[in-house]
């Protein structure tokens, strides 16, 4: 166990390493500048630009030159921002949509599992119907559909809750219900179809036969198997919950992670695009992993050497 | 535990209910304002600025957003007025011009940075020589080239000089050397630097052996051997001649120089606080301003906290406690943070299309004025069949652009490059001009007004081009246009793409073209029409740096110009030069003038439209207006208490006189009016 995770831990490294030259090569192929804009400079400015952040050398060192600090963990400073560099951003900007992603996991995670297990043990229930026909709403219904339609019921219709913009509790409600709807509905039904898979499988017969209580069949049995693919859905899942959602983090004028890693790349800022990257990557790897050693934990038929 | 079916029926019934909540709020109340509308009890006005700043180092910060920002946390030599945008007073409180206009003295007053210095006249050469820098290169740095030796220094060149310890002068290669080798204009003495400065320009070339190696072979011949010594900080063009008398000496006469004083490039920053922190001296427990209000909080994307700053020169006139600046360009979201009542006001082009009729109803909060920009397409004029002016022509004519104004519900027509509107003294000198010269070729203003929209002059223009164009019905078509060879080109955009079609529909109407639209990536696309890659036409927009024709007329002058269309011509550069060296204003519009015809005949363009404001504040914010460039000079905004006194009906805005507001304009501008008139009297 201890050698796989390690193996996989190793493989981090280059793989970012990778994905970060990738992402370097394609900011180079695009057209136009971080400075490019609708008034052409001048040459002489120019030049000064390309001096001062070192594009004048030959490709190869910059690409070294680059590389090196990022093994030293230095994405060097923003281009737009001037004067604040890619990990101070990263840092700054990460608990924003770390709050909203954390929080909208937990209640996507609440809700998802008790209405998917509800509606498994009441199959073609009311409940189940409804449940899964609003699942299937909420699946269906984009986001950026849904948090507007949340803001002018709840901010203009009402004047409840703040329509947009960081602050408060109150104004963590609605982006986090924004974002937590897709993830609730889609965990609802991976809950339910595995639900209903693993308590028709011989062993529940078994654990039924043995005399154990029917909540004891579920709880101690039934949910461990059942929720193998909800594990491997909100796994990454989280991951991208985490490090940031750019439709929500729009609309709620969040001043979030997602919301910067796509303006870095309109800006073509190459650092700052690089970093999160290089962290959303990472971020990836890492919950993967976990991931996978969570398999082991709720399958026994799971076993890593 | 089973659930009764109960609960569903009552969950149904619940999301109706919202579903109906939701679409009584779709509908619009027919209230007086729009959205929830209170003065706010401190007195902190929230403005939404659009994207989060580059940086808040003036020099550094180049958009419209930025400048917005600058301008409530320093000051310049002169601010904006708050309707006109014209040069007022700031610390300086008087200038002068003179040398043939190539001279400007400013008078300062004395005034203070937040933290209790006094601001020098020393205080504004460290701040111009910095921000022409090739350190900092400075993205606008480039505005200070007018500034003499600021564009050498920024570019890194050198002086030449010879054995004898003489400097090679410009004129020495100019080939008209003879009839502009004015005398150099009096020195009025003092020091050797004052000198310097007064006497001929010096020749400068690049101070790399690759750079110089384009140079011209006379000036290359002439250089050999000789010792070039470096243009450094120090040389450039400003001056202080004492703690309160700031000296500018300009490399040419520029008439619109003093306008372009207002721009953040030139906001005063604190010596000190810069060389100590470095590049983190806007940092707010570093920073230091000259403005009206001082950096308290500074969160990116989410505010920027301002608050008065009591050492400011004009303090006792700052009504506002402080200004909370919201980054923000989302426009859905935008507009319901200003119906929730959580900001007063935004920045311009914010109101989005489909709300446009609903919110225009709100005549107390939607401002709409012309703006200084304009809309228009660029045209290949290197491939054919665009090549062909009669074809430019034609595609220009074809558009109905009274009826995309009605279509875009908040522009203006537009057939020239000025923007309409903007510059009523140019416009009654180019009215002047234009009917001599039309009348030189036998036409008329009336016929060249047409221009608007005419099509049978435009199929007869493409017919005598060789592309006949036939009526069949109600319809037209054109088979021998090479459709393959002409797109439009435009920036992704949902307005572009709405534009773009309206164009596209108009030319198939109207010469039975259908020219294919293509769309790109904003940054892909400014490199693919700058190369000139594009066939056909491509989108384009231009803001004025400063309230002058000149803004917009520069962008044909020189080969390497600005205009991504490949047109130039030597002549219409010696017409800007020529204007641009006369010191009466009327004949100088005039000469300016006779260029815009001149480029207007050759059609590199196809102007569409002039833009407008199109933003809404709440009522109760005074003395904010929808000026040319929505750049609001902070001091003059105050929150009215009394719903009696606030801003009512506000298309009429600009012609509604404050008395407060007048007052203080009156006030300032006092100092300025006074020497002018001390100036006639001793003239006469």
């Amino acid at each position: 166990m201890l050698g796989f995770i390690l193996r996989r831990l190793l493989i981090i490294i280059p793989m970012a390493l990778l994905v970060v030259s990738v992402t370097w090569a394609l900011i180079r192929i695009a057209p136009g500048s971080f400075y490019s804009n609708e008034k052409t400079l001048p040459p002489a400015i120019e030049a000064n630009i390309k001096r001062k952040y070192g594009l004048d050398k030959p490709w190869y060192q910059q690409y070294f030159l680059m590389i090196s600090n990022v093994v030293r963990g230095d994405f060097g400073d923003s281009l737009k921002y001037q004067g604040e560099s890619v990990n101070d951003i990263i840092k700054r900007h990460l608990p924003y949509s770390a709050t909203i992603g954390a929080l909208a996991y937990l209640v996507a995670l609440m809700v998802g599992l008790s209405a998917g297990i509800v509606a498994s043990i009441r199959q073609n229930s009311g409940f189940d119907y409804g449940s899964m026909a609003t699942a299937m709403l909420g699946l269906s219904v984009p986001n950026f559909v849904l948090g507007p339609i949340l803001v002018l019921v709840f901010a203009l219709g009402v004047y409840w809750l703040p329509p947009a913009r960081w602050g408060g509790m109150s104004n963590l409600i609605l982006p986090v219900l924004t974002l937590a709807a897709i993830y609730m509905a889609y965990i609802a039904r991976l809950t339910r179809a595995g639900m209903l898979e693993v308590m028709r499988s011989d062993y529940i017969r078994t654990a039924r036969a043995k005399g154990l209580s029917e909540t004891s069949v579920l709880l101690r049995h039934g949910i461990r198997g059942g929720l193998i693919p909800v594990v491997s859905y909100t796994g990454p899942a989280l991951a991208g919950l985490l490090a940031g959602t750019v439709v929500v983090e729009k609309v709620f004028a969040i001043p979030g992670l997602g919301n910067i890693f796509i303006q870095s790349v309109l800006n073509r800022d190459e650092p700052l695009t690089l970093g999160i990257v290089a962290f959303l990557s990472i971020l990836i790897m890492v919950f993967n992993l976990i991931v996978d050693i969570s398999y082991g934990i709720l399958d026994p038929r799971i076993r890593y050497d | 535990m089973r659930i009764p079916d109960k609960y569903f029926i009552k969950s149904v019934l619940l999301s109706v209910l919202t579903a109906m909540l939701a679409t009584s709020c779709a509908t619009e109340a027919t209230s007086r304002f729009y959205g929830k509308t209170e003065a706010p009890k401190d007195n902190v006005l929230r403005y939404i600025s659009g994207s989060e700043p580059e940086s808040l180092d003036p020099p550094v910060a180049t958009g419209q957003p930025e400048a917005r920002i600058m301008m409530a946390l320093y000051d310049g030599l002169v601010e904006y007025d708050p309707k006109t945008m014209d040069p007022i007073p700031g610390i300086a409180e008087s200038w002068e011009i003179g040398q043939g206009g190539t001279e400007y003295i400013f008078h300062l007053r004395h005034a203070q940075f937040s933290n209790g210095d006094p601001i020098k006249a020393g205080d504004f050469v460290f701040s111009y020589r910095r921000a022409v820098s090739p350190e900092l290169a400075a993205l606008n740095g480039y505005l200070g080239y007018y500034i003499k030796y600021a564009e050498p220094y920024n570019s890194g060149f050198v002086f030449v000089k010879d054995a004898n310890g003489r400097f090679l002068l410009k004129s020495d290669f100019e080939e008209a050397a003879a009839d502009r080798a004015k005398p150099a204009p009096d020195s009025d003495g003092g020091t050797e630097f004052h000198k310097f400065l007064d006497s001929p320009e010096r020749l400068t070339v690049p101070s790399t052996e690759k750079e110089r190696a384009d140079l011209d072979p006379k000036i290359k011949a002439a250089i050999q051997g000789k010792e070039f010594v470096p243009v450094k900080a120090e040389d450039i063009g400003v001056e202080a001649v004492d703690d309160y008398t700031f000296r500018i000496k300009l490399r040419q006469p520029a008439p619109y120089f003093i306008g372009l004083l207002g721009h953040q490039l030139f906001r005063v920053v604190h010596q000190g606080t810069v060389e100590k922190y470095g590049k983190a001296w806007t940092r707010p427990e570093n920073i230091v301003t000259s403005g009206a209000f001082l950096l308290k909080e500074h969160r990116p994307y989410d505010r920027i906290v301002t608050v008065k700053n009591p050492k400011y020169w004009d303090a006792d006139m700052v009504r506002l406690d402080g200004i909370e600046f919201y980054p923000l360009d989302e426009a859905t979201t935008m507009m319901n943070l200003y119906k929730a009542g959580s900001v007063d006001a935004m920045y311009n082009h914010t109101t989005p299309a489909a709300w446009n009729e609903v919110i225009k109803q709100f005549k107390d909060e939607y401002l709409n004025a012309p703006e200084v920009a304009i809309e228009y397409y660029t045209v290949n004029v290197k491939k054919p069949p665009m090549n062909n002016l009669k074809v430019r022509q034609a595609f220009a004519l074809a558009i109905d652009r009274e009826a995309m104004a009605k279509y875009r519900k908040t522009t203006k027509p537009l057939v020239d490059f000025t923007p309409e509107g903007i510059f009523p003294k140019y416009e009654e000198a180019r009215t002047k001009v234009y009917t001599e010269e039309l009348k030189k070729k036998g036409s008329t203003l009336e016929q060249w007004k047409a221009r608007e929209f005419d099509p049978v002059q435009a199929r007869k223009l493409l017919m005598e081009a060789g592309f006949p164009v036939q009526q069949n019905g109600n319809t037209f078509s054109c088979p021998t246009f090479p459709v393959n060879q002409v797109d439009l080109t435009y920036n992704t955009a949902e307005s572009n793409k709405a534009v773009a079609e309206f164009v596209q529909a108009q030319w198939k109407q109207n010469l039975g073209i259908t020219i294919p639209l293509k769309n790109m990536e904003w940054k892909t696309f400014l490199s693919y029409r700058k190369k000139l890659e594009y066939n056909g036409m491509a989108r384009a927009g231009w803001v004025g740096d400063y309230m002058d024709p000149f803004t917009f007329l520069n962008l044909f002058y020189s080969e390497t110009n600005d205009s991504s269309t490949g047109w130039w011509d030597p002549k219409y550069d010696k017409m800007l030069d020529a204007a641009n060296n006369e010191l009466d204003a009327t004949k100088r519009f005039e000469m300016l003038a006779r260029a815009e015809f001149m480029v207007m005949q050759e059609q590199p363009v196809i102007p569409l439209q002039t833009q407008a404001t199109n933003w809404i504040k709440k009522p109760f914010v005074k003395g904010m207006y929808p000026n040319p460039g929505t750049l609001h000079a902070w001091k003059f905004v105050y929150i009215e208490r009394d719903p009696a006194k606030w801003d009512q009906n506000v298309e009429n805005i600009m012609a509604e006189r404050d008395p407060w507001v007048y007052q203080n304009i009156d006030r300032i501008t006092a100092t300025q009016k006074a020497l002018v008139e001390q100036h006639k009297t001793v003239a006469e």
